[in-house]
């Protein structure tokens, strides 16, 4: 077979094999639906309610993307201060691990507490999630370039400047890029933590209010629309890091 | 070794106009408070367009001399010139070249040839003026070196041989003055290593370069330069001095020669005395 339907059909074929031997299970063990509905009914459910779901989804997508440009944006400012700098570096590097180490959900609380219930507190953990591993991965990139590189171009006159431009940003590039499928992955994480516990919209909001109501088939909907944007988000940004930075990966 | 120490290379006075020019330096360094000093009483001068070697065991401080030359590090003592003006922060016209090749993988071969030119442009030395010639330029040199058809390729897919050509290409196309290599060819096999050798020479015919060379390999210093200084370390100093009598330009017969046999030999011994069987 062919490498590449390989590496798609494989784990296709598995999720599938799972989703049979669900929607088996529940009438051959007599499951009760509002412990787990099968497949079919889940997908029935999402279908009528295809309308706020879609409605929930963009919210989420909203809050996350919002919060993710805002942490690319610091991340980027942040990582190149602490890799160009060494006291930057050595005054903000152990505050920014300290700081990663808290438990963003339990910041949720403390946002809602200043901000009120809404998109605000989504979009402010999103960005608080997706800001360290892009911070860390640019200022890695930049602190990692070889000594015998940068004297090649000293020895011509380059400014440093024109180090960190010729040479320092573009090996940074794919720890960047690499950076960008986590960070994206982690501001969903945290949009829907804080919509889960304070808000009145997105995907989070409405998982809590059908788990609330008993509405199992609802809430395993929301599950496998958090599923798909979760692996759409992360799929998108790995394809930009292989196509923009392809000459990193060695054939 | 107090004597043989004073007795500075004869040319060092004579020669006012060597492209490069040591006088009386001393290297000291600082780490978690102690001073650790690792050149002293550093006199030589480079005659323009040749080559001179530095061989000596490991810390012997070759690598400094080449920073310090370079205008990277400061000396604590003593003046270098380089063409006659006293270095002070690093040099504008210099080719480097090391034993690690680091082209960047994102420019093809060509592209990582022409850095250097980029930079001298953005800076606006009129070496870099004349764009539409760099290109037969790069090529020529590549030529030279035997890189032909590999312009558009990607360094990662070239072998190790291949890189370090790439890397001396680099390090000579804006026609520096001054070339310095540290342990350029460490990395490569014997055999390659010769290839190097006569790419290396090949470069020199093509175009007249001053050489500073910091090896660990005394065949390579034999082939490449026209003096070779033995250094002893702690602190790091010139402890012998030796002219290669051999011309040029050479073949790699000459080095396995009987003449250069016996160079070899005496400076291996200056360098880490055989133990002699008890008799």
């Amino acid at each position: 077979m062919n490498p590449r339907v390989r590496r798609l059909a494989l784990p296709l074929a598995v999720f599938a094999g799972l989703v049979l031997v669900w929607e088996a299970a529940v009438p051959v063990f007599r499951i009760q639906q509002i412990v787990l509905p099968p497949p079919s009914g889940i997908v029935r459910t999402m279908a009528e309610t295809a309308g706020p779901i879609a409605f929930h989804a963009r919210h989420t997508l909203a809050t996350t993307l919002i919060g993710f440009g805002a942490a690319v944006g610091l991340g980027l400012l942040l990582g190149f201060l602490i890799g160009a700098s060494a006291t930057a570096n050595d005054a903000l590097y152990p505050l920014l691990v300290g700081f990663n180490s808290i438990p963003k959900a339990a910041v949720v609380p403390m946002l809602v507490m200043w901000f009120g219930i809404g998109a605000v507190p989504a979009v402010l953990t999103a960005f608080l999630l997706a800001f360290f591993p892009v911070a860390v991965n640019v200022a890695l990139g930049l602190a990692t370039l070889e000594a015998e590189l940068r004297d090649v171009l000293r020895v011509l006159g380059a400014s440093r400047w024109q180090i960190f431009r010729k040479v320092g940003a573009p090996r940074t590039m794919p720890l960047f890029f690499a950076s960008l499928k986590v960070a994206v992955s982690s501001a969903f994480v945290g949009s829907v933590i804080s919509e889960t516990v304070a808000s009145n919209a997105g995907i989070g909001y409405l998982m809590a209010v059908a788990a609330s109501d008993f509405n199992t088939r609802l809430a395993f909907g929301g599950l496998f629309v958090l599923a798909a944007m979760g692996i759409l988000l992360y799929g998108i940004f790995a394809a930009i890091e292989r196509r923009v930075t392809a000459w990193a990966y060695a054939e | 070794m107090g004597a043989e120490r004073r007795n500075a290379p004869p040319h060092v006075h004579l020669n006012r106009h060597a492209a490069v020019a040591i006088r009386d330096v001393a290297f000291e360094y600082r780490t978690n408070g102690r001073v650790t000093r690792a050149l002293d009483e550093v006199s030589l001068a480079v005659p323009r367009g040749t080559t001179v070697a530095f061989v000596g065991p490991s810390g012997c401080g070759k690598s400094t001399l080449l920073k310090l030359i370079a205008g990277l590090l400061t000396t604590t003592r003593g003046t270098i010139d380089v063409d006659g003006r006293p270095v002070a922060g690093p040099l504008k016209n210099v080719g480097m070249a090391f034993q690690n090749p680091v082209l960047l993988p994102w420019r093809t071969v060509l592209d990582n040839v022409l850095l250097p030119l980029e930079i001298l442009r953005e800076n606006n030395d009129p070496r870099a003026a004349d764009r539409a010639t760099w290109r037969d330029k790069a090529l020529a040199l590549l030529e030279t070196v035997g890189l032909v058809g590999a312009e558009q390729r990607q360094p990662r897919e070239l072998s190790g041989g291949m890189r370090q050509r790439v890397s001396l290409c680099r390090a000579l196309i804006h026609e520096p003055a001054l070339l310095l290599l540290d342990e350029p060819f460490a990395a490569l096999d014997a055999f390659t290593r010769e290839e190097m050798w006569e790419f290396h020479q090949r470069l020199r015919l093509r175009r007249e370069f001053t050489g500073v060379l910091v090896t660990h390999d005394l065949r390579e210093a034999v082939f490449l330069a026209e003096t070779v200084y033995v250094m002893s370390a702690n602190p790091g100093r010139i402890a012998h001095v030796h002219p290669v009598r051999l011309g040029g330009p050479r073949t790699l017969g000459d080095i396995y020669g009987a003449e250069a046999t016996e160079l070899i030999r005496v400076m291996r011994e200056e360098i880490r005395p055989t133990q002699r069987a008890a008799a």
